[in-house]
């Protein structure tokens, strides 16, 4: 058996199955409508290693200036502490550990995904000002050498739902409907 | 900085050994793209002008107004001094048999003073840069709305010795830190991110992905910003090389934001250094960090400003910024040069 075969073998037999994604994209909505509720960009994520949930993000652009911190950045840097304490290596971590998330990362978050090895996404709603998974530019699938791996891509679970609420959240941050577009 | 740039003579640290080019747009930069017309020979030159407005109103070029209607002859002696574009093939499409007649419907335009059409290859778009428009004009002569920055920086002529001289100080700094970084074991790339109006280092960085994987020197200056202005979220006190300069009420007087700790695009009319050119990570994160201009001095290989993508003119982003690449070049290409000397020697 080639290295290839053993590579797609373990990759299906992680790749999350319905039940997963129905469990864990509605932790991730819950996350995302608390923060709508605080007034925050209403974006929710985790990272799920082995059934266990290893990081979990939200916006934290405005408390750090630092116009990065989207909450897949924030997550990451959650795995990353989880692997230290745990003792785990980084890399055979990430390399099985899928990403929930409500709306489609944005480019700079879908090549540090790449970076970090991560395999799978799965996404509710297009980001079409942003996305990194093929809105804007296709980062997820792209031939880049040098930029970690390509990831998988499951998308449009409770789509219209993640779409609404990023409308009621701009609708708020800006009633003359110019919309505030630095926020995810 | 006089006595610096005298330093600097003749050694290859000289702001003479280096040039800066824009990173253009693929608008600015592809091919000259071409489309068919049918042109056909002016034998009678009183026609001329009556010729050129019932075809106008016939075959109006739209969208093609770059396109001049009609050319002089290119070879000498050539029978019949002008020649005309009757309309692009495209507005003709089932035409089987082309002649001047059939081009021209009888209540159209008299066909007196026309010889019979032939095909030319005219330009599908308006010429952006100079290269562009002598490249079309080869074709059929085509109008160009010169954008005479754009010309001069293509000649890498943009920039003064004065301002030069300060790019290059600006671009030492970041070697330096890249040297500093790999010292400790880090990729050799080295950031710097200035405010230009005030002639100020704000942050310095370098690799750290040994650290974390993300940690690249765009993405250290970044935070290092941030903390500038009393925030930021990570801690690279351990690295010497990484350094900010915080924002006090002296450094901050000048900025016309009104109070530049609140701004919310903290990049905002700042520029960076970087000695190698950005990957897709770190260059959307300064479209999000809203920076002013990015010079950089050597290409790489997954590199998104200009090489793998153009992010900084992508169509779609709601931010663009201005690139130039090939500040000192040489010793910022040096540094993955013996980055490979060095895993060849740790092999031997
Ligand atoms: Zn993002
Ligand atoms: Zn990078």
């Amino acid at each position: 058996m080639g290295p290839e075969d053993c590579e797609a073998e373990s990759l299906e037999s992680f790749f999350p199955t319905d039940e997963d994604i129905d469990k864990w994209m509605s932790s991730a909505f819950d996350m995302a409508r608390e923060a709508l509720e605080n007034g925050e960009v209403p974006v929710g994520c985790l990272m799920v290693y082995k059934d266990e949930v290893v990081g979990k993000g939200r916006n934290e652009v405005n408390e750090t200036k630092n116009a990065t911190r989207h909450a897949e950045m924030v997550a990451v840097d959650q795995v990353l502490d989880w692997c230290r304490c745990s003792g785990l290596d980084v890399r055979s971590v990430c390399e099985r550990t899928v990403l929930y998330v409500t709306v489609e990362p944005c480019i700079m978050c879908a090549a540090a995904l790449r970076l970090i090895n991560l395999p799978v996404v799965v996404y509710g709603c297009r980001n079409e000002r942003f996305g990194g998974c093929g809105s804007v530019l296709d980062v997820s699938s792209a031939h880049l050498p040098q930029t970690g791996t390509t990831f998988k891509c499951v998308s449009g679970h409770r789509a219209e739902e993640a779409v609404e609420m990023l409308k009621t959240f701009y609708k708020q941050e800006n009633p003359n409907g110019h919309l505030n577009s630095h926020l995810f | 900085m006089e006595p610096q740039m005298k330093r600097w003579k003749g050694s290859v640290y000289d702001a003479d050994s280096w040039v800066a080019y824009p990173v253009l747009s693929d608008e600015q930069s592809q091919d000259v793209e071409l489309i068919e017309a049918f042109a056909a020979p002016i034998v009678n030159k009183k026609e001329t002008s009556r010729l050129v407005r019932e075809l106008n109103s016939l075959y109006p070029l739209n969208g093609f107004q770059h396109i001049k209607r009609v050319r002089a002859c290119k070879e000498k002696g050539s029978p019949h001094p002008l020649e005309v574009l009757v309309c692009l093939i495209s507005d003709v499409p089932d035409m089987k048999e082309v002649s001047i007649d059939s081009l021209l419907p009888s209540d159209g335009v008299k066909p007196d003073g026309l010889g019979e059409p032939f095909v030319v290859k005219v330009p599908a778009r308006p010429p952006l840069t100079r290269p562009q428009f002598e490249l079309a004009s080869q074709h059929w002569p085509t109008s160009f709305h010169e954008d005479k920055l754009v010309t001069v920086a293509l000649r890498g002529e943009l920039f003064t010795p004065t301002q030069k001289a300060t790019m290059h100080m600006y671009m030492m700094s970041a070697l330096t830190a890249a040297k500093a970084g790999k010292e400790l074991g880090m990729e050799a790339v080295g950031a710097v991110v200035v405010d230009p109006e005030m002639e100020r280092i704000v942050a310095v960085g370098h690799d750290c992905r040994g650290d974390h994987p993300l940690h690249h020197a765009v993405m250290v200056c970044i935070d290092l910003v941030a903390r500038s202005q009393g925030s930021g979220c990570f801690c690279f006190d351990s690295y010497p090389a990484c350094r900010f300069t915080p924002l006090t009420a002296n450094t901050s007087q000048n900025v016309s934001d009104s109070d530049a700790g609140s701004r919310p695009y903290i990049c905002t009319g700042y520029d960076l250094y970087v000695t190698r050119e950005p990957c897709v990570m770190c260059a959307m994160a300064l479209v999000h960090s809203r920076i002013g201009r990015v010079f950089y001095g050597t290409a790489s290989l997954d590199g998104a400003l200009g090489t793998k993508y153009k992010i900084h003119s992508q169509k779609d982003l709601n931010h663009r910024f201005e690139v130039y690449k090939g500040v000192l070049s040489k010793p910022c290409e040096d540094l993955n040069i013996s980055d490979d000397h060095d895993k060849k020697d740790s092999g031997q």
